[in-house]
Parts: C-alpha cells; sequence; structure tokens
C-alpha cells in the first residue's frame, strides 16, 4: 500500500478549532477545563485528551502595532518514518506502524514508561491517567474503512488534506509551496506548507531524534549486549589458557591431618 | 582471630551488607534488562509484568543505592589508598596474563579490587542519580531525561561487564577468595600469596 500522509497548509488555516472538536468527538475524549490566558488557543498544548491542536502564533514586526500577524498551526503525531518512539519502546507492538505508514498504538500493550515521551523530536506523546500512551493515531479505524481522519473532514477551508503521501506532494510541488518534512526523519506523515520560518511555529529547522536517545539505542545497547558475552567469553578464555591463581604453599598443614 | 591455617578477612556485618548489595544488584538486572533491550521483554515475566518489574526496580534500587554507600564507606579507607606496590600491580595488570606467580605484595584489597570499588561507587551514583530523575519521566527537563536514560543504560552496560570480571575473579579464578566473603575467613596461604601486607599487619596485632 501507499504511504498516507496529511497535508497541512498552514497559510489557509482560520483556526477555527473544528479539527480540535471532530478529533474529539471520533475518539471520545473529554472536554477539559483550562483557563483563559488572553489568547484564542486552547488548550494550550496537547494533552491525553487533545490529540490535535490549533497552536496560535502572534507576531509582531517592529514598533507598527498594525504590522502585526496572526499565525496558526495544526499540531500533532508526525508519524515519522524513523520515529523516536518506536526506536525506544520496550514493549513489542505497543508503538507500531500500519500498512498506510501510521505510528499508532495498543494500549493493552503499553507498559507505561513514557520513554516514547522523552524520544519523540516534537514532545507529542501524552500519558492518560491509566499510564497510557495516547497520540494521533491518523483515525486508522475510519481510515481503514474508506473514511477520511475525523480532523480533515471537518476542515472547512481544505487546511487538512489526506491522501498517497507522493501524490500530496506533488500536488504542492506543481502549486510551488515549500513543504516542511518531505525528507526529516525519513519522511514525515505530516507535511506543512509554512508561512514564515519553521521556528515560528516551534517546529524545529532540522528534525531529528535527540542526541542522547540515538546513542543509547544506537551505541550503548549493542555494547551491552556485544559486552556482556564479550567479557564472559574473554573470562572462559583466559580460565582454559592462563588459568586460575593457584596457591602452591606447602607450608600449610592441610585440614587432613598432614598427609601429602 | 587467626586460627591453624585461617585469618579471619571480612566479619559479619561486612558479609550481610555485600550479600544484600549483591542480591539486589541481581534482582536490579532481571527486573531492568527488559527496559534496556527489548528482546529481554520476557524477563518482566518473572516479576508478574512490565509493571510489577518496574515497582520491583524502583525499589530495589534504593536498597542497593543505599547498601552500596554503605559498603564503599566501610571500606573507603583500604580501596582508596594506593602506593607504589598497586601501581607496579596495575602495570602487570595483576599478573594475570601470565601463570608466572607474580610477587607483588599487596594489601587487604590488590589494586584491581581497589579499582573496582572506586568504579563501583562512581558506577552507584550515576545509577542513582539518573535513577532519580528517570523515576518520574515527566518530572524533569526532556533534555535532563533524555540524558539520564542514556547513563542509565550506559553505566548499566559498564557494571555488568565489571560485575562479570568481579564474581569470575573472586570465584574461579582466584581459588579461596570466595570463602572469605562466605564465612569470613580465608586461608592463610591465600592470605600470604594474594594480601601479604595485610596478613602481616593481622599478625602484628
Amino acid at each position: 500500500m501507499k504511504r498516507k500522509a496529511f497535508l497541512i497548509d498552514t497559510t489557509r488555516c482560520t483556526a477555527c478549532r473544528s479539527c480540535q472538536v471532530a478529533c474529539k468527538q471520533w475518539n471520545k475524549l473529554e472536554a477539559e477545563a483550562t483557563v483563559n490566558r488572553g489568547s484564542y488557543e486552547n488548550p494550550p498544548d496537547l494533552t491525553p485528551q487533545l490529540y490535535n491542536q490549533i497552536h496560535f502564533i502572534e507576531k509582531e514586526h517592529g514598533d507598527d502595532f498594525n504590522d502585526f500577524r496572526w499565525l496558526f498551526i495544526n499540531r500533532r503525531c508526525m508519524h515519522c518514518a524513523d520515529a523516536g518512539c518506536m526506536k525506544v519502546c520496550p514493549a513489542e507492538g505497543a508503538l507500531y506502524r500500519t500498512k498506510e505508514g501510521m505510528v499508532v498504538y495498543d494500549q493493552d500493550k503499553c507498559i507505561g514508561c513514557h520513554y516514547c515521551v522523552n524520544a519523540c523530536p516534537f514532545d507529542v506523546p501524552r500519558f492518560d491517567t491509566q499510564q497510557k500512551v495516547t497520540k494521533c493515531h491518523g483515525c486508522m479505524d475510519r481510515v481503514q474503512n474508506g473514511l477520511l481522519p475525523a480532523c480533515v473532514k471537518a476542515c472547512p477551508t481544505n487546511t487538512l488534506q489526506f491522501g498517497d503521501r507522493d501524490q500530496l506532494i506533488a500536488e504542492a510541488k506543481a502549486e510551488g509551496k515549500k513543504l516542511y518534512g518531505e525528507n526529516d526523519l525519513g519522511g514525515l506523515g505530516v507535511l506543512y506548507v509554512l508561512d514564515d520560518k519553521p521556528g515560528t511555529y516551534k517546529l524545529p529547522e532540522n528534525p531529528a531524534i535527540p542526541a542522547s536517545i540515538l546513542f543509547w539505542k544506537d551505541v550503548v545497547k549493542p555494547l551491552g549486549i556485544f559486552g556482556f558475552w564479550g567479557v564472559v567469553g574473554a573470562a572462559a578464555l583466559h580460565y582454559v589458557t592462563v588459568g586460575p591463581k593457584k596457591i602452591e604453599d606447602s607450608s600449610e598443614q592441610p585440614d587432613n591431618g598432614g598427609e601429602s | 582471630m587467626i586460627s591453624n591455617n585461617y585469618i579471619d578477612r571480612f566479619n559479619t556485618f561486612d558479609r550481610i551488607l555485600h550479600w544484600t548489595v549483591a542480591l539486589s544488584f541481581f534482582l536490579l538486572f532481571l527486573s531492568g534488562v527488559g527496559l534496556f533491550a527489548n528482546a529481554f521483554f520476557g524477563f518482566f515475566e518473572m516479576f508478574g509484568g512490565p509493571q510489577q518489574a518496574i515497582m520491583v526496580h524502583k525499589w530495589t534500587g534504593v536498597v542497593f543505592f543505599v547498601g552500596s554507600i554503605i559498603l564503599f564507606l566501610s571500606h573507603a579507607g583500604d580501596t582508596c589508598r594506593f602506593d607504589a606496590d598497586d601501581i607496579r600491580w596495575i602495570a602487570k595488570l595483576g599478573g594475570y596474563l601470565s601463570r608466572k606467580h607474580q610477587d607483588i605484595p599487596q594489601s587487604k584489597f590488590n589494586a584491581g579490587q581497589k579499582l573496582f570499588g572506586i568504579f563501583a561507587i562512581i558506577a552507584t551514583l550515576v545509577m542513582g542519580i539518573t535513577g532519580w530523575i528517570i523515576w518520574d519521566p515527566t518530572a524533569y527537563s526532556r533534555e535532563l531525561t533524555q540524558l539520564s536514560l542514556m547513563l542509565h543504560g550506559l553505566f548499566f552496560t559498564l557494571f555488568m561487564i565489571a560485575m562479570v570480571v568481579h564474581i569470575y575473579l573472586a570465584t574461579i579464578a582466584n581459588p579461596g577468595t570466595i570463602e572469605g566473603m562466605l564465612w569470613g575467613q580465608v586461608r592463610k596461604s591465600w592470605a600470604k600469596a594474594h594480601a601479604i601486607k595485610w596478613y602481616q599487619k593481622m599478625l602484628k596485632s
């Protein structure tokens, strides 16, 4: 099957937050009490009850009060091809990839270690009150039954699109749009058309799995496994070549009454 | 106490403390190795499941951390003092690469044992501090937690390798050594061969 992806054209977003609401409705997520922080952005971040969120950016240029920009971006799991969460997950099958290329999860298999939370380049996974992983799963239950993801279905401005990744990329490029995430982390499952630098949207310029996480899994882990068997092998080799340090002191009186 | 053939090496407190720390090390290994690499996920079953194993791992970690620090402090006077003989011992790798007997007089602990003791306390502190940080994996900043996860794995690896060496050298590689830690006494011939400076000091006192 061809890899699916979301294409999010932030230049079309009006921040109506239909995507947030539709996602909550389809996934039966609880409403959350929040406080007024002087922004339309609400809630302020992804939560265990919020799998996608419209992040609001208020950007002023210089001193002119009228020179003001209001930017919106739909944040969610990026469904990375090279996914940090899957790399660190110790529980087989707790995080897995569907044939559509989406990174999804099985809460029954999640052991609650939170490794995915710390390995994610985008700080996406959240843990619910049962200490189980939650995040956007690309509405695989809908997609595999021929429907669009709930957020895409609800989007009135065509900001959110979902389809074959290659086709979405080709179409966006044909329209002369610059894409974020085409090749990062093996290609993201969420592609953005941005109206400013990625940093403005709090997106990393060059997203990557954190260096210490990579070192842990790519260097320390094999070192541990080979190191253990290596040192056991070395000890065995030492024993049969050099051998033990025998004590050859004949001055000792043996316990058995002085024979020898 | 010095009898005809035996000499006291480790008192009851030393021995119980050592085996408490040793037991908790193995419990930590068995309960944590499933988190180190998913190939060892099956080890969790020993504890009735991953969540239970993680709980055992956390609280055993407290026992190990405290026990290992007391163990270090109670022998710090012997482990942290190096003399010229120790340097020679290290230069010749304790004579472990040859069958010929190396006559480098050693104190209660040889230079290798001293280095192991110092390594063990450093590793204990790293494991304890990073373990504290990842106890609740969202309590500290992501960067600090990521670094702690890596260091916890790295020092587990180093500690495990050092432990294989420690167990090998204290058992089959040096017959008679483990007796001191099992019931407290070693043979005089062992003491003369392995720790002559300590043996002479014991004779005088």
